[in-house]
C-alpha cells in the first residue's frame, strides 16, 4: 500500500505496459469457429498482430499474456524459465522480423500449445462453461503490482484488455468483484473485448468502474481492426478520443433467493445478502432477523405521494 | 467569572495522573534501552545485505498477521471524526504543523473510509474555544465531509478544546441510528487539556452504555482520560511517533471492526437499488435542487438523486447499487494468512502470481549455506502455492483474493 504512485496522470511519452487476458475456454471456442468462423487460431493470429503493433508504438511498451483456461489460468508470455531452445521450431533468425516479435510470438504460440496438450482435468470445475477469469485477473493485478514497484518514477501506466468468450461464472462474483475495485484503486482500468455470445454483466461493470472500454465484437472477421481501433490507443491518447454513446450499464441488484431482478430488497446487515422477501433467518449466514424500523413519517409521505400520483393517473411518468 | 474558575478547575493534570498508571503499563521511555545496530550481523561475505534484507521482509509480514477468522463485522458503520482546533495544533512537531497534517490525513482517511465501508456514514465535528461545533452531520457522501475541510474558515484554530461538549454532541445524534449499525467516535487529539464544562466521567459512562466505541488518536503524549476512556469503550488508543505512524493509527480505523453478537442486533435493513436515467432535457433533482440530466430515480419514491450511495431525501430509504454492496464482501470472506515455507521444501523457482524468480537455495561462494533465514516464498495452505513477500502483502492488503485458489482447481496436484 505504501507504493500507490500517481497512475491517473500520463503523460505522452510514458511507457505502456498490456496485459492481455485470452479467455481460451475450448468449447465456445470451438462453438464460436461453427457459428460465426472465427476459431481460437485465427483469433490468435490477430491477437499476434496486435501485441506485436502495441510494441511499436513505443520501444519501451511491455506486454504480458495470461490464458484464462477452463481449470487453471496461465502466463503465455513472459515466462520465468523460458525453455525449449533447441526445439523442433527453425531456430535461423528471420532477417525480415523484428527479433523481439518473434520472441514474443513463439513464446505465445508454444506455451498456448502447451496448455492444450495438458488437457487433465475437464470437469473437475463446478462450471464447466466458464473460464477462470478470476484467477486470471489475480495474477494479472499481481504481476503489474511487481513492475510497478520496480518502476521507480511511475513512467509504465499499466492496463488490462479481457479476451471474453465465456458467459459470468456466478461462483467467482465476489472475486471478480474484489479484482475490479483494485484495479479501480491502482487506477488500472480493465478494457473487455467480448468476441461471442452473450454481455457480460461482470465484466461489463469492470470496464465501467475502472474507465476501460468494453466492446461487442459484432463482426468476427474485422477482429483485429476492432482491435486497433479501440484497444491499441494508449491512456494519453484516450484522453483525445471520443467514444460514440456510452452504453447503459446494469447495475441493478438480484435476489439470492430467486435470482430475480428487484429495485427494492431487504438486505441483511450481517452478511449483506439481499432477499426479495422479509424472512426470519438469514439463508446465508443464519443469523436470526428482525426487520428494522421503518421510517414512519417516511413511508406515509410516500404512500401519499403514490396515491396522488395514482389519482392525477400518473401523467408525469417519472423513468424513461 | 466563577463558571471560568471552574473550568480551569476541570484541566486535567496529566503528571498527576501518570505517576497512578505507570506501573502497570509502562511508557515507552521507561522500556528497557535497544541498541538497534546490535541486530545486524555481516554474513561470511561482510554484507549487510541479506541482514537487511531480512528484516524488510519481517517488517512487511509484521504487518501482515491479522484476524482472518469470519468474525461478524459492523459493517454498516456510523462515525464522527472530532478533530481538536485548539491552539496546540499549530505546534510544529510534526511537519508542515499538527494542522495542516491532520487536515491532509483526515481527507485521506475519509476516502479510504468510504472506499472500505461504502454503506456507512461519516460526520465531522471540530473543538476549539471551549465549544464543540458540528461541521457536517452523519453523511454517506465523501466529497460534502471534504468539502467543510477545505473551508479555510472551518480550519482555525482557537484557545481549548473541549472532550465532554464534542462527545456530548456525537453521542447526541449517534443514539439515533439503528440498531444494525456501529456507533464509532473518533478523535484526533493535539492538546493535552481540555475544557469541560462537567464531570467527564459521567460522560464516558453513558457512552459505554449507548455502545458508543470511542477512539483516539494523540499527537503530542499519553493522557490518561483519553486511555480510560478507549479502554472502557473497547476502542483503540495510540500516540503518534512521527508523520507515518500518524497515519497508521488513523488507517487503523478504517476496517469495520469486530462486533460481539450479543452486542449488535441483526436487522433486515430495506434498500433500494434504484436505476440510473439519462433524459434529454435537464430536470431538479431532489438532492441539490439542480437541474442535472444524469441521476437515479428512487425506487419508492420516484424522486431523482445525483449520486449513489445515499439516502432518499425525499422518504429516507437507503439507496445503494449493487457494486457498493460487493466492495465490503472482503471484509466478511477474508482470505487466509500465508505461511513462510521452510528452506528444506522450497522447490519453486518463482512466484506463482507475478513470476518473480525466487531466491535458490545454492551455496554461495565459500561453500557455506547461504545464510538467508528466510526462503522467500509464502504458501498458502489451501492451494499450496508459494507467493513471494510483495504478493503476499499485495494480495491480502488489495485484492483480497487468493490468485493460487482462483487460478488452479484442487484436484490439480
Ligand atoms: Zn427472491
Ligand atoms: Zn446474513
Ligand atoms: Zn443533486
Ligand atoms: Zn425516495
Ligand atoms: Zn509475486
Ligand atoms: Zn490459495
Amino acid at each position: 500500500m505504501s507504493v500507490l504512485k500517481d497512475t491517473a496522470t500520463v503523460n505522452e511519452d510514458d511507457a505502456n505496459l498490456l496485459v492481455l487476458i485470452i479467455d481460451t475456454n475450448p468449447l465456445i471456442w470451438t462453438r464460436s469457429a461453427k457459428s460465426t468462423g472465427l476459431s481460437l487460431k485465427e483469433a490468435l493470429r490477430h491477437l499476434l498482430v496486435f501485441i506485436n503493433a502495441h510494441l511499436a508504438l513505443k520501444h519501451d511498451n511491455e506486454v504480458a499474456v495470461i490464458a484464462s483456461h477452463v481449470d487453471v489460468s496461465k502466463f503465455l508470455f513472459p515466462i520465468p524459465t523460458p525453455p525449449r531452445l533447441s526445439e523442433d521450431t527453425d531456430q535461423v533468425v528471420d532477417s525480415n522480423l523484428y527479433q523481439r516479435f518473434k520472441v514474443v510470438n513463439d513464446q505465445v504460440i508454444g506455451n498456448m500449445k502447451d496448455l492444450f496438450e495438458d488437457i487433465t482435468t475437464l470437469n473437475s470445475y463446478p462450471d464447466k462453461a466458464s473460464s477462470m477469469i478470476a484467477g486470471a485477473l489475480s495474477m494479472a493485478l499481481c504481476y503489474i503490482n511487481r513492475i510497478m514497484r520496480a518502476d521507480e518514477i511511475g513512467h509504465i501506466k499499466p492496463r488490462i484488455l479481457i479476451i471474453s468468450i465465456s458467459p459470468d461464472s456466478p461462483y467467482q462474483y465476489i472475486s471478480i468483484m474484489n479484482c475490479i475495485f483494485s484495479a479501480q484503486k491502482l487506477g488500472i482500468p480493465i478494457d473487455v473485448c467480448k468476441v461471442h455470445g452473450e454481455d457480460t454483466v461482470f465484466l461489463k461493470q469492470a470496464a465501467h468502474i475502472t474507465g476501460g472500454r468494453y466492446l461487442k465484437l459484432q463482426i468476427p472477421q474485422g477482429f483485429l481492426q476492432f482491435l486497433m481501433i479501440t484497444f491499441l490507443p494508449d491512456r494519453f491518447t484516450r484522453n483525445y478520443q471520443c467514444l460514440p454513446g456510452e452504453e447503459k450499464v446494469d447495475f441493478s441488484a438480484s435476489c439470492f433467493c430467486h435470482k430475480k431482478m428487484i429495485d427494492i430488497g431487504y438486505v441483511c446487515s450481517v452478511c449483506l445478502s439481499i432477499f426479495c422477501h422479509p424472512l426470519e433467518q438469514c439463508s446465508t449466514c443464519r443469523t436470526n432477523l428482525i426487520l428494522a424500523s421503518v421510517n414512519e413519517c417516511g413511508l406515509k409521505l410516500v404512500n401519499g405521494i403514490k396515491k396522488l400520483d395514482k389519482a392525477k393517473g400518473r401523467e408525469s411518468g417519472g423513468s424513461t | 467569572m466563577s463558571k471560568q474558575h471552574k473550568q480551569a478547575e476541570e484541566y486535567i493534570d496529566i503528571d498527576d495522573e501518570i505517576q497512578t498508571t505507570a506501573q502497570q503499563t509502562g511508557y515507552a521511555w521507561e522500556e528497557e534501552y535497544k541498541r538497534s545496530w546490535d541486530v545486524l550481523q555481516e554474513d561470511e561475505d561482510g554484507s549487510l545485505k541479506r541482514t537487511v534484507e531480512n528484516l524488510q521482509h519481517r517488517m512487511k509480514r509484521k504487518k501482515l498477521f491479522r484476524d482472518t477468522s469470519t468474525i461478524r463485522r459492523g459493517i454498516i458503520r456510523h462515525i464522527f471524526l472530532i478533530i481538536d482546533l485548539s491552539e496546540a495544533m499549530m505546534e510544529k512537531d510534526l511537519r508542515p504543523s499538527r494542522l495542516e497534517l491532520t487536515l491532509s490525513y483526515a481527507e485521506q482517511f475519509i476516502l479510504e473510509y468510504f472506499d472500505q465501508n461504502p454503506i456507512s456514514q461519516l460526520g465531522i465535528i471540530v473543538t476549539r474555544g471551549g465549544i464543540a461545533e458540528k461541521l457536517t452531520d452523519l453523511t454517506g457522501n465523501p466529497m460534502d465531509n471534504i468539502r467543510v475541510l477545505k473551508n479555510k474558515k472551518n480550519t482555525d484554530t482557537d484557545g481549548e478544546p473541549s472532550l465532554q461538549n464534542s462527545l456530548e454532541m456525537a453521542r447526541s445524534t449517534l443514539i439515533h441510528v439503528p440498531a444494525h449499525g456501529s456507533r464509532e467516535i473518533l478523535i484526533i487529539m493535539g492538546s493535552l487539556t481540555t475544557c469541560d464544562p462537567g464531570d467527564i466521567y459521567d460522560t464516558i459512562d453513558s457512552l459505554v452504555k449507548e455502545n458508543i466505541r470511542v477512539s483516539v488518536v494523540g499527537l503530542a503524549a499519553e493522557v490518561q482520560i483519553c486511555k480510560h476512556m478507549c479502554k472502557k469503550t473497547k476502542g483503540i488508543y495510540g500516540v503518534v511517533l512521527n508523520e507515518v505512524h500518524f497515519k497508521d493509527l488513523l488507517f487503523e480505523i478504517i476496517p469495520p471492526p469486530p462486533v460481539s453478537v450479543a452486542q449488535s442486533k441483526a436487522e433486515l435493513v430495506i434498500m433500494g437499488f434504484p436505476s440510473s436515467v439519462t433524459d434529454s432535457m435537464p430536470s431538479l433533482c431532489a438532492c441539490h435542487s439542480k437541474p442535472t440530466t444524469n441521476g437515479y430515480i428512487c425506487a419508492r419514491c420516484n424522486s431523482k438523486i445525483c449520486d449513489l450511495p445515499t439516502d432518499c431525501p425525499v422518504c429516507e430509504l437507503t439507496l445503494v447499487s449493487s457494486p457498493h454492496l460487493a466492495r465490503s464482501y472482503h471484509h466478511l470472506f477474508p482470505i487466509d494468512n500465508f505461511v513462510e515455507v521452510p528452506w528444506n521444501s522450497a522447490f519453486t523457482t518463482h512466484c506463482f502470481s507475478c513470476q518473480m524468480p525466487f531466491p535458490n537455495a545454492t551455496t554461495s561462494l565459500l561453500g557455506t549455506r547461504v545464510v538467508t533465514e528466510t526462503s522467500g516464498r509464502y504458501k498458502c495452505n489451501k492451494c499450496n502455492q508459494h507467493f513471494c513477500i510483495d504478493c503476499d502483502v499485495f494480495v491480502h492488503e488489495v485484492i483480497h483474493n487468493c490468485p493460487g485458489c482462483l487460478a488452479t482447481t484442487l484436484s490439480i496436484k
